[in-house]
């Protein structure tokens, strides 16, 4: 008995030393990879039609996706308010928890969902294929830096296209929201700003267009990495694909949590 | 001249271990031997796409892994890669395909008449009609196509040494005779050194000055292809062997199958 609890501790704190061996390594190794997205833009080795074309596929191929997401985050929180607040609370205070809602959470994280399961997923396939079927290795071998090639434009590309959609999304949610207050509990456009305006703060915009630039950052940052280290065929692939959304879900969430104590104490 | 140095390389298993020799400077060298022996890991070694564990490779008397930065650039763009699979960009066309195998410099004046030029005179180099090919993707080309698009990316900045993986894996025998001579006409063409890794030793003792045999890691023969074929020694014997059973093999399945 005592030896089985010794062999299912052990197994277990095995597992965890492990995981937290290859969370080190993965960090160690996009560290290395963000030094070297650095000194290839700082070298003038990114080609600016690569980040363009890359600012298309992420940010204005995004823009439908975002909007539908943001406008249905708008209506729901606003109907759910609308549920709870009728005959306890003002009704007025809906216009300031439908934009504080959407605009310091609602907004950044559901366009970073967007953003990895649209974007995040087919870097890694994209890159991961390209991997295996060693068009890495060409690259390397016409004295082409993928780094250069592949990882700096899409980093770049995610860090200008997603505050632009965390702005996006904010304006359309919140607009959504207002509509939907409208036809959910009658409260009318002037009541649902004057609430807006009542628990206002400048500062809660930059927060959220913060969190854009962030969660840009680190979403093509992983898939790029993930999509590096793949190997071993079509099935490599997609498990390095599963395993990259999961990671960048997980990441930007925990980010997500960090964000309020950093910025809004 | 290309030297391998005692290049020792292991994966999970050791697969290199202690390969030494030499490619003289406008010379066809053909690597042959079992699959699974190292001879893609080898040639892999030649310009920096792996690193050996222990021993070295020098072009031209400078070491690959202790080149600097500059140094390696350059010893690349004297280097031209043809892969087993062709690597192809799937994203890009033909054009830019090739494109990707000329510099910086003038990768980025891609639409100029000069780099339209070397293009087309290299994809001609590997018989085929840039009117036909340069536009169209990758996936619209046959595995012959491919292959020979691959040729081009790696010819189109006139490098002087070539390294083929498997040239003629997966093609027919008509195409894999149409790349034995399209390997032959570049050498005859550009004197440029070669290395081909070929599991096909009648391609090798076709198109090269020396055949080297790899087996369990090891270099077991190198040397001029009719002396390979006069070797008394068993493995080189068992290996040329078991290759012409295979293909008599294969030709008697061939011809049943026409019979049928």
């Amino acid at each position: 008995m005592t030896e089985l609890l010794v062999n299912t501790v052990s197994s277990v704190l095995a597992r965890i030393g492990r995981t937290a061996e290859s969370v080190a390594r993965d960090a160690g190794q996009m560290a290395i990879l963000v030094a070297r997205v650095v000194r290839a833009t700082a070298t003038g080795q990114v080609a600016l039609r690569d980040v363009l074309t890359q600012l298309m596929s992420v940010g204005v191929g995004s823009i439908p996706l975002v909007a539908v997401t943001a406008a249905l985050s708008g209506i729901v929180t606003s109907q759910q308010g609308g549920y709870q607040f009728t005959n306890s609370i003002p009704l007025y205070v809906l216009g300031s928890v439908v934009t504080a809602g959407v605009i310091l959470e609602l907004g950044p994280v559901m366009t970073a969902i967007v953003v990895i399961g649209r974007v995040g997923a087919r870097i890694t396939a994209e890159i991961g294929t390209m991997k295996v079927s060693e068009q890495i290795d060409a690259l390397h071998s016409l004295g082409r830096d993928p780094v250069a090639v592949l990882a700096a434009p899409r980093i770049i590309a995610g860090m200008l296209a997603m505050p632009l959609l965390v702005g996006l999304a904010n304006f359309i949610g919140v607009f959504a929201g207002l509509v939907a207050a409208r036809f959910a509990v009658g409260l009318g456009a002037d009541s649902f700003l004057y609430g807006a305006r009542l628990f206002w703060h400048s500062w809660d915009l930059l927060y959220s267009i913060t969190k854009g630039f962030v969660f840009g950052f680190v979403i093509p940052l992983v898939s790029v990495h993930m999509g590096f280290k793949t190997g071993g065929g079509a099935e490599g692939v997609g498990r390095a694909t599963t395993s990259a959304v999961v990671t960048m879900i997980i990441t930007v969430l925990v980010l997500d949590a960090i964000f309020p104590p950093l910025f809004l104490n | 001249m290309i030297e391998y140095i005692d290049v020792h390389k292991a994966f999970d298993v050791p697969v290199l271990t202690g390969v030494s020799l030499s490619v003289e400077t406008g010379e066809t060298l053909s690597i042959v031997g079992p699959s699974g022996t190292g001879k893609s890991v080898l040639l892999k070694t030649t310009n920096g796409l792996l690193v050996p564990d222990r021993g070295d490779v020098r072009i031209d008397g400078v070491s690959v892994y202790h080149a600097e930065r500059e140094q390696l650039a350059a010893i690349r763009r004297k280097v031209g890669y043809v892969f087993q699979y062709s690597a192809l960009f799937d994203s890009m066309t033909v054009f830019e395909n090739v494109c990707m195998g000329l510099s910086d410099g003038e990768a980025r004046r891609a639409r100029t008449p000069e780099v339209l030029r070397k293009v087309c005179d290299s994809l001609e180099d590997v018989n085929l009609d840039p009117a036909l090919v340069l536009h169209k993707q990758p996936s619209e080309l046959s595995g012959g196509m491919r292959k020979r698009v691959g040729v081009a990316r790696a010819i189109v900045a006139r490098p002087e040494i070539l390294l083929y993986d498997e040239p003629v894996t997966g093609l027919d025998p008509i195409n894999s005779a149409a790349i034995s001579r399209l390997i032959l006409e570049i050498r005859e063409r550009t004197h440029v050194t070669s290395i081909v890794v070929t599991h096909d030793i009648e391609q090798a003792l076709e198109i090269s000055d020396r055949v080297a045999l790899l087996t369990h890691g090891k270099l077991r023969f190198v040397g001029k292809p009719e002396a390979f074929r006069a070797s008394s020694d068993p493995v080189v014997r068992a290996f040329a062997d078991r290759q012409a059973a295979a293909e008599a093999a294969l030709q008697l399945v061939e011809r049943g199958d026409d019979d049928n």
